[in-house]
């Protein structure tokens, strides 16, 4: 038998190279996961020293059957999954078709691909600021364009749902670029030879695409939908930048901050609730969880029957 | 060879890397002295021994912020072992960075809001507000018996800084929030008499749209300046804003009874046709920069705003009046508000002498008054003196100052996203068009929570 790192003590090398990772990831992934899971059962408030009950499942009927806030939560997972739904396909088709226009060999193509994903290297604070100052409703931008057609938004700050789509915009403009260049590397990995027999056999471009350039995108397709839906499950840091904690306009993610940090109540003396946080953002995972298997389950399945 | 060498060569690089993890010296935090924060010999506290450097946060308020720096260099200047590392947060943010920093021992000076909403007797299941659970949590320093305190109104100790009969803050002000700035200048070019009813204010404001002058802004975007702009609709109402707290907790006040309905349907008009189109879109700090310039006439906000009104245009003639919420004169003589900025010690600081002298000094008469002066508060000292512009604006109604709703309340758990009496829950700025409607959504919402908690 052969031993790569040698015999006797040398065969643990390995597991020590990969302690430092392992010890890493336990106290800064799985430890704080395992924790929130066991304070989402407590009534913790996050301050240390202060003291911490174990309170069963009071912080989940709360937050699933107590009153009309659980309604409120209700809606925020409603509105949360609406978000994943919008933002998933909408950033899927506009990355795809950027990648597809941007991997053609047109003069000024880098430039393009690089204008289409700066958004991505800026921090949500700098993407906040630009879109409330572009989306002014006292003669911004928008609001200028807007008026050469003689009417006027109040943008952000009017209807709860005029907000909530803005923000999906500003999202999918933020992170189309990711999707965008995932496609393009996968884009880059298609043989040319394949597109020549194509056409050599009489495919037209949309046949070529059809059946050649979909199915051969399949494991940047799965990355891409994954990566989309679970990004936008956990979406809350533009929420909050964008619209601040408005009705109509929560979705989970944010709910979960601005309980966590005493922030719904619009008093600055709101308590903390981090147990009941937590509890929410179990609620969260569960069903990034659920989302997030099914259909990975499903793009496996697909890759399998497409690719063998 | 090359297979064990190279074992051996990661083993040795593993062990260093975890070593060096473990073993590192740990970094004293900032401020910590050399020592450990042990007096130096000779009996000397370590503050005026040892450098230090004292981590103060104080929340985002530019005027305040400013004198702040100044007194800064003037202390430290007075104690050149002492450096005031300050730092600046947005008021939502505040009582966040102050429990992760006091958790963390990485803060010794703070500033925390007038101590409000406490729990009350007929409030059930509420949990404790954030100033107490700090406390609670013995993350704040027991301030009781020092001598600074002595400077500060006995009511203001024991209202905005004490609990369980122990001091834990000095609060430095109270602000009002129900009154509204309105530019003299556009009203006499108007010929627009200072509104004192409702009826006046609502045709001050048609007059002024009708000379296409937006009557009035707020900060929009930042939520909160819509519904505190109103809070005198509120207050000429129920101007005992406490037994209003209690009334609707014990169900003998409603949102939508008659008087109720009566505050919603003056909020609808407040927020569709006195706010000037676009105010959604303005940041609350930019609310009395838009005021200043002219752009609109009046500005419903907190006597807060008064120094950067002022610092936006010096020459710019203002005066402040109570928002006039009902059509009887007498029923808006009030100015609501609260117990604003104070200071509190994190009860774990290494720099427990210089955090003290630090208050100390600031709670010094003339340094206080200096700092009312630039804040524009309503002080807390009794020897200090209104000399400000806004002061000079509410004097007259100070004997009728409330403390508001908003210092009381707390919403039961269960209870509804409307519960609360927030103008900004119409359009355009909310989703709500017809007064009663609200109300309806508002009461039942405020019930759903008093029956899960019964």
């Amino acid at each position: 038998m052969s031993y790569h790192f040698g015999r006797g003590w040398a065969r643990w090398t390995p597991y020590l190279l990969l302690l430092p990772g392992l010890l890493f990831y336990f106290v800064v992934a799985l430890g704080p996961s395992v924790a929130t899971a066991v304070y989402s059962f407590t009534d913790a408030t996050g301050i240390k020293g202060a003291p911490m009950h174990w309170i069963g499942f009071d912080n989940y009927r709360e937050f699933l059957f107590m009153g009309r806030a659980s309604i409120d939560n209700l809606d925020a997972l409603k509105r949360t999954l609406i978000f994943c739904i919008a933002v998933t396909f909408l950033q899927f088709a506009l990355g795809l078709l950027v990648a597809l226009l941007v991997n053609q060999n047109l003069p000024g193509s880098n430039i393009f691909r690089t204008l289409y994903f700066m958004p991505v290297i800026l921090g949500v604070v700098i993407q906040g600021l630009m879109w409330s100052l572009f989306l002014y409703p006292l003669g911004g931008p928008a609001a200028k364009l807007l008026q050469l057609f003689g009417t006027r938004s109040e943008f952000l700050g009017g209807q709860p749902s005029e907000a909530f789509a803005w923000v999906i915009a500003i999202q999918i403009w933020a992170n189309m670029g990711t999707t965008m260049m995932i496609f393009l590397a996968g884009l880059q990995t298609i043989p040319s030879e394949m597109y020549d027999a194509a056409r050599i056999d009489g495919a037209n471009t949309l046949q070529v695409f059809q059946h050649v350039t979909w199915p051969l995108l399949t494991p940047s397709v799965n990355t891409n939908l994954l990566l989309n839906i679970i990004g936008s499950l956990q979406a809350w840091q533009l929420f909050l930048v964008l619209v601040g904690y408005r009705n109509g306009t929560q979705v989970l993610g944010y709910l979960i901050y601005a309980t966590g940090f005493g922030q719904t109540s619009g008093s600055v003396t709101s308590s903390f609730r981090q147990g009941y946080a937590a509890a929410a953002s179990i609620i969260l995972f569960l069903l990034v969880l659920v989302i997030g298997m099914s259909v990975q389950y499903f793009l496996q399945r697909r890759e399998q029957r497409i690719l063998g | 060879m090359s297979k064990k060498f190279f074992a051996v060569l990661s083993l040795l690089a593993v062990a260093s890397m975890l070593l060096a993890a473990c073993g590192a010296p740990a970094t004293p935090a900032a401020g910590e002295p050399a020592s450990g924060g042990q007096p130096a010999s000779g009996g000397q506290p370590a503050a005026e021994a040892q450098p230090v450097t004292l981590r103060v946060l104080v929340h985002q308020n530019p005027p305040m912020v400013t004198f702040m720096e100044e007194f800064n260099k003037k202390f430290q200047a007075s104690h050149p072992n002492i450096t005031v590392d300050m730092s600046v947060v947005n008021a939502n943010d505040l009582s966040t960075v102050s429990q992760t920093r006091l958790s963390a021992n990485d803060i010794d000076v703070l500033d925390i809001f007038g101590f409000a909403n406490a729990a009350q007797p007929y409030m059930k299941q509420v949990d404790s507000p954030n100033w107490q659970q700090l406390i609670e949590a013995g993350l704040l320093m027991d301030l009781t018996g020092q001598d600074f305190l002595a400077n500060y109104d006995t009511s203001a100790i024991s209202d905005a800084g004490s609990f369980n009969g122990k001091t834990y803050a000095i609060n430095l002000g109270r602000v009002s929030y129900s009154g509204i700035y309105y530019n003299k200048k556009m009203f006499a070019d108007n010929n627009v008499k200072v509104p004192t009813t409702w009826s006046e204010l609502v045709a001050a404001c048609e007059t002024f749209k009708a000379a296409n002058i937006p009557c009035m802004t707020a900060g929009g975007k930042d939520g909160w300046p819509i519904f505190v702009g109103a809070y005198g609709l509120t207050g000429a109402i129920y101007p005992d804003q406490a037994a209003l707290v209690e009334g609707l907790w014990t169900g003998s006040i409603k949102w939508n009874d008659a008087k109720s309905l009566d505050m919603w349907t003056k909020m609808q008009v407040y927020a569709r046709d006195m706010m000037e189109e676009g105010a959604s879109g303005v940041a609350g700090d930019a609310a009395p920069g838009r005021f200043a310039s002219g752009a609109v006439a009046m500005f419903p906000g907190g006597t807060w705003y008064a120094s950067a009104i002022e610092a936006a245009d010096p020459t710019l003639d203002w005066g402040y009046i109570p928002f006039p919420g009902s059509d009887n004169a007498d029923d808006n003589k009030y100015l609501f508000g609260k117990y604003d900025q104070g200071w509190a010690i994190a009860a774990n600081t290494p720099n427990k002498e210089a955090a003290l002298l630090y208050l100390k000094e600031f709670s010094d008469p003339a340094n206080y008054q200096a700092f009312v002066d630039a804040v524009g508060f309503i002080p807390t000292q009794p020897t200090a003196k209104l000399n400000t512009k806004i002061g000079a604006e509410v004097a007259p109604y100070l004997a009728n100052f409330r403390v508001g709703y908003e210092q009381y309340w707390i919403a039961p758990k269960g209870a509804g996203q409307y519960a609360n009496p927030w103008a900004s829950y119409f359009m355009p700025f909310g989703t709500f068009d017809d007064p009663q409607a609200l109300a309806d959504q508002v009461q039942a919402d405020l019930q759903a929570g008093l029956d899960a908690v019964k």
